[in-house]
């Protein structure tokens, strides 16, 4: 790398904003994005997370704000002289190139030596050998999109940028391929900053996901932080799936005490995200214990309800349980423990007062709602 | 469906009469007519003789003419790729919403008849043009130097005649580059003038390769430009020999073998460049 | 202007100044490929269809129609309807004919072309009357492919045909043809960039007009003033006389005096200076003096060439008759000057001249349009030629003019 020397750091984007007339896709961002690790940009489409990436790359002006690597602002620099490479989301392979031309683009252009053995080795790390000398057109998707990962990895960058690298596989292939993306990561140590909009695809793979919405990041962490303590609707949403209850605090104390239609429910301050009064308190499907009414309730945070659906899934049993104020509550009852409850069973339901979270009522609560994808 | 298996053979029936009667029944009375007796006339008849040594004679006494025309076209399609190249990477990259209005204008000069444009050129080229004073007050051309009536008039008048053919072609192949190809070569270290090299140039062969056959075929065979800007027969192409051989010298055998020898010529150019450019597929 | 019938002088001064006969597009443009293949059809055809043996039923009386295919901008028009053609109109009044008027001779040898193989095989070529010059005229006499035209039928002919040309070698008396318009091939200069050059030699040697001079790519137009110059005539010279004026031909194109050989498109050139002399068609002169009174014309001592546009009648015409009734109709002086009130060419009618002295005086004096006994004294007809001399002359004309 021509810019190997600059001490390679950190990639933080500082109050990036970008405009299109006069439409913002980016706002105002702010980002930490530790050296070696790999970051997902989680979002809907449309959000700005191509943009985003495009104006690490070079590819797209900021409006405002900052790019930096290190201690070193990129921001304004060509792209061609950026220590950062790209696996676009359509691979955008040199069709008059075959593999190996294609591979060792980046390498030539730098006039590096060696180049044989480095495509060499690095089509086997992706498990390409003996592909060298094919066109890109007669390569699968699967290989493509393997051909543009080496492509970009050979240059050894300090981030390297991944826009839906997996959006066109088909699901198992998908599957197998963050395993192999995420070993390769961990084997060559740079940075990934990886795109995507499938939220079990940045949990797998990412160690910090950072999750985008209209142009602004709604909340990062890892992926364990974002899924147990969402801090805002859309993420509780976005990333699997939440029951959502309005509710109003009556005690402030070590925890909150918190009023939902009459039941008094308890949330840790460590989980609450806003000091207002009304909140949305938040519980995951699966944390969730459901018990016939006539039984004992295993847990502090109690309501009761009335099933209306149940559907045995194999893993797990998913019932749809309606409150005293007709709000349907999502119930995944792992098939270990059968509680038995039948459609027309008044049931409670029931859980730790640490798997709760209190979130700002002033926010839409169907936020990040996404209608389920038919492959994930 | 086995009473329809005639079918798509029936649908070629129009196309190939339409070639036996204007093509290949032409081309084989031309074939035979440039075995006539070279001594007929319309008084005495043209009598078929196998006389083949037509060709030979033809060949021995117009070389020079053939060779003229070949290096007149070949610099005409040089000198418009060059003009051409540039304009078609304009219109299909950088043109914006004027990019059909730039297309209307490259195919404009069709709107008005090849000989009409060609006259144009007179005028532009003239002695007492602004063009040619302008040359003389730079000295680029002597006091007695003139373009008119010169072979650079005659490439000037092939050039500009054929440049939508060489226009058009290179524009189709530049307008179905993908920019994000262009993009990926800047990601990899390439500044714009080599992925203009590495990438642009390469994927717009196809359009160098059809435009350059469409330039360099016609301009061979032109005769008009030679007519209106040359000097007679010190810039006569092999078209001028084949037009005055057929219609005012009679000299049909002669004009026959001649015609056959320049498709010969033509198609054995072809045959070899596309060889050596090595995109017989995608021409 | 005020509005005054057709015959107003500074009208048809503006016609003449549109375009000249041989439209300057259509001697080049025509030519072409399509053209040649069409010709090849029936190469071996041996010289067929004679005059006696292609006659046909003369449908005249019965069918009142003639079709004449003439070229370009070469008899008068209505001032208000560039289509309607006055003359044409008082033929159709007089004979009750309707006519059908073509423009499509653009080229001689184009033309011959298009009905070369109709001729050659006997058949009716769907013309009555057509116009061809002299040395395609004889072409088309000597193959035996235009009709004998019935004297009787054509007294107006015979009394006003001027005296110069009524006998061309190839017909000397004027049995299949009948002279349109005539025209002088002589020398035109441009004064705005040359004194006066007053003849071959001039043209061919002053160091001044090196570069700046044009032939005719008609070899008899280009041979012919240089025979005269060497003193030999083109109604009558030998082979010998023919090789010297090529070899003074090739003289003046080696040495770079001349630029090229053109068609008509020297009338643009010569106006603009690009050439300052050449031999030119009298025709075009007339026009270009209109535009330009600095574009001079010189006759030289040693004589110009004298040719004509004939009118004939093909082999198989369904309407000879009507065809005759044509050319005894413009032989009628006061018919001729109504049309050399419109065209460029020298009137071949005699009577005319008085006849065009009511319409416009300074019409009458054009020595280009009626040229006095004197000039056309000094005008020569070339020869006809028979096929294997005209081969041989063609050939040897075209290595030097670059065809
Ligand atoms: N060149 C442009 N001009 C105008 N608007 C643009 C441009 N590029 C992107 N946008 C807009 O900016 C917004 C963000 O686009 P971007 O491509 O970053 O989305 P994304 O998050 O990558 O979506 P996806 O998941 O669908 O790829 C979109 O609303 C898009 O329409
Ligand atoms: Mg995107």
């Amino acid at each position: 790398m021509a810019q190997a020397e600059s001490v390679g750091g950190d990639l933080q984007l500082v109050h990036l904003t970008k405009m299109f007339a006069t439409f913002t896709a980016v706002d105002d961002l702010n980002l930490v994005i530790p050296k070696g690790s790999f970051f997902a940009l989680l979002g809907p489409s449309g959000c700005g997370k191509t943009t985003t990436l495009r104006m690490v790359a070079g590819l797209e002006e900021p409006t405002s704000g900052q790019i930096m690597i290190g201690e070193k602002d990129i921001s304004f620099e060509r792209p061609y002289r950026r220590p950062v490479n790209t696996v676009f989301q359509s691979y955008a392979l040199f069709p008059h190139l075959d593999i190996f031309e294609n591979v060792a683009f980046g390498l030539r252009r730098r006039k590096v030596k060696e180049v044989k053995s480095q495509v060499e080795a690095i089509l086997s790390l992706v498990e390409l050998d003996g592909f060298a000398r094919r066109m890109p057109a007669q390569l699968s998707g699967g290989q493509q999109q393997r051909v543009a990962l080496a492509r970009a990895l050979i240059n050894k960058p300090e981030v390297l940028l991944l826009d839906e690298p997996l959006g066109a596989l088909d699901l198992k292939l998908r599957r197998q391929m963050q395993i192999e993306l995420k070993r390769i990561q961990v084997e060559v140590g740079i940075t990934f900053v990886h795109v995507t909009h499938d939220q079990e695809e940045a949990m797998t793979m990412a160690d910090t996901i950072a999750v985008m919405n209209g142009g602004k990041v709604e909340q990062m962490g890892s992926p364990t932080e974002l899924y147990e303590n969402p801090r805002t609707t859309f993420v509780a949403n976005f990333l699997g799936q939440s029951n959502l209850i309005s509710g109003k605090v009556f005690e402030r104390s070590d925890d909150l005490g918190v009023e939902l239609y009459g039941n008094r429910i308890r949330v840790p301050r460590s989980r609450t995200s806003s000091n207002s009064d009304s909140l949305w308190v938040g519980v995951r499907p699966e944390k969730i214990n459901i018990t016939l009414a006539d039984r004992p309730i295993p847990a502090a945070n109690v309501i009761p309800g009335v099933v209306t659906d149940a559907s045995y899934i194999g893993v797990s049993t998913q019932y749809l349980v309606k409150t005293a104020w007709s709000e349907e509550l999502m119930v995944f009852e792992q098939n270990l423990l059968n509680s038995g409850a039948r459609p027309g069973d008044s049931v409670n339901l029931s859980w730790d007062p640490a798997h709760t979270f209190a979130l700002d009522a002033n926010q839409d609560v169907d936020a990040g709602v996404e209608v389920p994808e038919a492959d994930s | 469906m086995r009473t329809r298996r005639w079918l798509p053979y029936a649908l070629l029936i129009p196309g190939i009469l339409w070639l036996a009667i204007f093509f290949i029944a032409p081309m084989f009375n031309l074939g035979a007519t440039s075995l006539y007796d070279p001594n007929g006339s319309l008084d005495t008849g043209y009598r078929m003789t196998f006389h083949v040594a037509n060709y030979g004679d033809a060949l021995s006494q117009y070389y020079p003419q053939f060779l003229r025309s070949f290096s007149y076209a070949g610099i005409a399609t040089i000198s418009a790729l060059i003009i051409a190249y540039p304009l078609a990477y304009a219109i299909a990259f950088k043109s914006g919403r004027w990019k059909n209005f730039l297309l209307v204008l490259v195919i404009a000069p069709f709107f008005t008849s090849f000989l009409v444009r060609t006259l144009a050129w007179t005028a532009i080229l003239g002695d007492n043009s602004t063009f040619v004073h302008f040359l003389h007050t730079i000295h680029l051309l002597g006091p007695q130097g003139r373009i008119l009536a010169t072979p650079v008039a005659v490439i000037t008048g092939l050039t500009y005649n054929f440049l939508p053919f060489m226009t058009l072609p290179l524009y189709a192949s530049l307008e179905k580059i993908d920019p994000r190809l262009i993009e990926a070569s800047s990601d990899l270290y390439a500044s714009a003038f080599t992925g203009f090299r590495k990438v642009t140039v390469p994927l717009s062969l196809p359009g160098v390769v059809a435009g350059t056959l469409l330039t360099f075929i016609p301009a061979s065979g032109d005769y008009i430009n030679a007519t209106l800007l040359g000097q007679g027969a010190r810039t006569s192409m092999i078209g001028n020999v084949i037009d005055s051989a057929f219609l005012v010298r009679l000299a049909y055998p002669l004009a026959a073998a001649l015609s056959f020898m320049l498709m010969a010529a033509i198609v054995g150019i072809v045959i070899f460049y596309i060889r050596r450019a090595g995109t017989e597929e995608l021409v | 202007m005020i509005e005054k019938p057709v015959s107003v002088p500074g009208f048809a001064q503006f016609i003449k100044a549109q375009a000249t006969r041989r439209a300057v597009l259509g001697g080049v443009g025509a030519t072409g490929i399509a053209a040649f293949l069409a010709a090849c059809g029936t190469s071996a055809g041996t010289k067929s269809g004679t005059a006696a043996g292609a006659t046909v039923t003369d449908l005249s009386e019965k069918d009142k129609t003639l079709i004449v295919s003439n070229w370009p901008l070469y008899i008068d028009v209505d001032s208000k309807n560039q289509s309607d053609h006055p003359s044409i109109d008082g033929f159709t009044a007089k004979t009750g004919a309707k006519v059908t008027y073509t423009e499509d001779v653009s080229d001689n040898n184009v033309f011959f072309g298009k009905v070369r193989n109709q001729l050659a095989a006997g058949q009716a070529t769907g013309r009555d009357l057509i116009v061809l010059t002299d040395w395609m005229a004889a072409r088309l006499v000597r193959l035996g492919w235009v009709e004998k035209v019935d004297k009787a039928n054509v007294p107006n002919v015979t009394a006003h045909l001027r005296q110069a040309l009524k006998s061309p070698s190839w017909d000397a008396n004027r049995d299949y043809s009948a002279p349109w318009q005539s025209g002088f091939s002589l020398i035109a200069y441009n004064e705005h960039v040359t004194k006066p050059v007053k003849d071959i030699d001039e043209l061919f040697t002053r160091p001044d007009l090196k570069g700046k001079v044009t032939l005719l790519t008609e070899m008899r137009d280009t041979v012919g003033l240089v025979l005269l110059s060497l003193g030999k005539s083109p109604s009558n010279f030998t082979n010998d006389d023919f090789n010297a004026a090529m070899a003074k031909i090739q003289k003046a194109v080696d040495s770079g005096q001349v630029r090229k050989f053109t068609g008509n498109e020297y009338a643009p050139d010569l106006a603009k200076g690009n050439i300052a002399a050449c031999i030119a068609w009298s025709g075009d002169v007339v026009q270009l003096q209109f535009k330009d009174p600095k574009i001079k014309y010189a006759v030289p001592d040693a004589g110009i060439t004298l040719w004509s546009d004939n009118m004939l009648i093909p082999n198989k015409a369904a309407h000879k008759k009507n065809a005759e009734a044509w050319m005894n109709y413009y032989y009628d002086p006061a018919i001729a000057a109504q049309v050399a009130a419109y065209v460029n060419y020298i009137c071949p009618v005699d009577g005319a001249q008085a006849e065009a002295e009511k319409i416009d005086p300074k019409l009458a004096k054009n020595q280009l349009i009626f040229p006095s006994a004197e000039t056309l004294s000094k005008s020569h007809i070339f020869m006809g030629l028979d096929a294997a001399t005209e081969k041989t002359y063609q050939d040897a004309f075209s290595k030097v003019s670059g065809g």
